[in-house]
């Protein structure tokens, strides 16, 4: 069987499905909002960014879609994206998977401060 | 300026992925220069950038490596090729030898400025203006000189006419858009001497035979523009290309598709149809049932192929869309009473088109598969008219004509073809199939063979089948007969010849390419004279009404 290319899903897919939880997004919103969501701390250039949405695409994690006025013969389009709900899924599980983590490093006691 | 550095070193990426992601990722990089002003903010930014080539640049190509597989030897001659096959990260050892790496990587830098040079701006299409049109068409070299138009369809009946151009001291024809059961004697065009031919292939390079589906997505990958010679009202053919616009791929890669069936009038209510909103049938269909460059009636495959695009669309809702773009003159038949009134429109029915691929698809940088007739695509001695405007303007295509396994004469049958998939497309360059003569091939061995090589007519052949399973799909006989679209398809075929003409047909099925006849078929009378050529088709094209 073919290994899938995100699996396991790697950081910046993870970050992009987190930003496209709340509504369609194109390239640029998409890496601001993970800017955002990781405090600045991953800033996906060109590369990264569409190169993840290539593989995401393609596991049908996200969709392309087409906004109101974009279809319209003459208009320049530019793409937005969607979670799938296969993404959707996605994202719960690997966010599962990290509170899993999570928990453990708290049993453990190597968290300061009160974290999730 | 920097925004020219991160163009250059984008181009290190894929040309799969260039072509799918370019424009994005330049946006999103020129959002950013704008946004991250200050020194701090941009000395940021250009660490990001080598983060981001440094670690996208090995996972792209790791992930285009299937691809390369693939590739045509024609591309890898001009493409550099990353030959990064393994699916494993790199191991250490490769690692440890970073010295050699930069020495490669300042090699291919090397190489890919010399690329770099036949590169094509991922932003800029410049097309040629008016004038360069008509320079073009009035320099007497191109195809416009030779004006298809739909002849009688008495069993898909041909004639050609010839009559005199004052523009150039040859003489225009005016052939038919399928051929039957008159003799077609079709009137194929030398190459000249001196033409470019590519020396010869030894006959037993074999040619790479892919599926026609993979390989026109796959065409898509090096070039913006695919260019269809089709035969016309062919089932096979057709089947095939409703096949084609459902795929997830083709649907990926392609914006629009300009078809020379379809009348430019009715560009809006195509556009809707094919979005999927409710448009009255009888509206749409305007479209290819009032075509100018066809007079008879229409074969009910372009009809199909419409509906096809449309349920494309509508099941994939949403997602990305594809357009059909109408590239008939805009000729009104309600409007047109006489030979007069139509000649314009099929003086310049070549050019037309090349404008509507200049305007609707190269001006909005979008990426096109160009179906028209084999005759108006086909390169005879250089590119046609079509092609020539286009590459002018910017584009790149990859043309593809259809053709069969009729290699000579008519009997002249290749077995060859025998085990090859069917739909399947071939690239011509440096094997056996490229060396036939391009004529018999693509006329099902009714032309005779020229000096024209198939090498030097297209890029590549498509085969759907062997010639004698080929079928011509007509319009039944009870849409026409008595009733007042048939009425009018008389009118027009009257206007366009200068006498009624019988085009009604008991068979919706005959062969694509019938035996040629020996004697002209004339139903026991004298042949017709032909109609004076109308003054008019030295007229330009009158001013283009609102679309319907």
């Amino acid at each position: 069987m073919p290994k899938r290319k995100l699996d396991p899903l790697p950081s910046a897919a993870f970050q992009i499905l987190l930003a496209l939880t709340d509504g369609d997004h194109h390239g640029y919103s998409i890496m601001r909002r993970v800017e955002e969501q990781t405090s600045g701390h991953m800033r996906l250039g060109p590369g990264t960014l569409y190169s993840s949405i290539q593989a995401m695409l393609e596991e049908e994690l996200i969709e392309e879609v087409t906004r109101r006025g974009d279809s319209e013969p003459g208009h320049e389009r530019r793409r937005y994206y969607r979670l799938t709900a296969i993404g959707r899924k996605r994202a719960r599980s690997e966010a599962e998977k990290l509170a899993d983590v999570l928990r453990v490093a708290r049993a453990r006691k190597i968290l300061r401060g009160d974290y999730v | 300026m920097s925004e020219k550095v991160y163009a250059l070193l984008f181009r290190l990426y894929p040309a799969q992925f260039r072509e799918a992601y370019g424009d994005e990722a330049m946006q999103l990089f020129h959002e950013r220069a704008r946004d991250e002003q200050g020194m701090w903010a941009k000395l940021r930014f250009w660490m990001d950038l080598a983060v981001d080539l440094a670690t996208s640049l090995p996972r792209t190509h790791r992930r285009s490596a299937p691809m390369l597989a693939g590739v045509s030897p024609q591309s890898i001659g001009v493409a550099p090729q990353f030959h990064v096959l393994q699916p494993e990260a790199p191991r250490l050892r490769a690692i440890a030898c970073g010295g050699m790496l930069s020495v490669v990587a300042f090699g291919a830098i090397l190489i890919w400025f010399g690329y770099s040079r036949n590169y094509r701006e991922l932003h800029t299409v410049q097309g040629p203006t008016k004038h360069d049109l008509l320079a073009l068409s009035r320099s007497g070299r191109h195809s416009n000189a030779r004006t298809e138009s739909e002849m009688p369809g008495t069993a898909a009946a041909s004639d050609e006419s010839e009559i005199e151009d004052s523009r150039r001291p040859a003489k225009v024809v005016l052939s038919s858009w399928r051929s039957g059961s008159e003799p077609r004697g079709f009137q194929s065009t030398p190459a000249l001497p001196g033409a470019s031919q590519s020396p010869a292939v030894p006959q037993t390079v074999q040619p790479k035979v892919q599926g026609a589906t993979s390989a026109m997505t796959e065409a898509f990958s090096d070039h913006d523009v695919v260019m269809l010679g089709e035969a016309h009202a062919d089932k096979q053919e057709y089947e095939w290309l409703n096949e084609l616009v459902m795929n997830r791929d083709f649907d990926q890669r392609v914006d629009d598709i300009v078809v020379e069936f379809g009348n430019s009038l009715y560009q809006k209510s195509v556009d809707r149809y094919i979005a999927g909103e409710d448009v009255p049938i009888e509206q749409v269909g305007k479209a290819w049932r009032n075509m100018i460059g066809a007079v008879g009636p229409p074969s009910p495959v372009y009809g199909e192929f419409y509906a096809a695009v449309r349920a494309a669309n509508m099941k994939r809702r949403g997602k990305h869309q594809m357009r059909i773009v109408l590239g008939d003159p805009y000729g009104d038949w309600e409007k047109i009473k006489d030979a007069e009134d139509l000649g314009p429109y099929l003086a310049h029915r070549d050019e037309w088109y090349a404008q509507v691929v200049k305007d609707e698809v190269l001006a909005k940088h979008r990426r096109a598969l160009l179906i028209m007739g084999s005759g108006h695509f086909l390169r005879r001695n250089g590119p046609g008219l079509v092609e020539s405007t286009i590459r002018a303007a910017g584009a790149n295509p990859y043309l593809i004509v259809m053709g069969t396994n009729a290699v000579g004469g008519y009997d002249n049958l290749d077995q060859r073809f025998d085990s090859w998939p069917i739909p399947a497309i071939v690239a011509l360059a440096g094997n056996w199939v490229g060396e036939l003569p391009a004529m018999p091939v693509v006329t099902g061995g009714m032309a005779p063979a020229t000096p024209l090589k198939l090498s030097a007519a297209a890029d590549a052949l498509l085969y759907v089948g062997p010639r004698d399973s080929l079928i011509e799909v007509r319009m039944p006989r009870a849409e026409l007969d008595g009733t007042p679209y048939g009425n009018e398809i008389a009118r027009r075929l009257a206007i366009q010849m200068g006498h009624p003409v019988s085009f009604l047909s008991d068979q919706t099925e005959v062969p694509q390419f019938p035996r040629p006849q020996t004697q002209p078929q004339t139903n026991g009378g004298p042949r017709p004279a032909l109609p004076p050529m109308p003054k008019s088709i030295h007229d330009p094209l009158p001013p283009r009404p609102p679309s319907q």
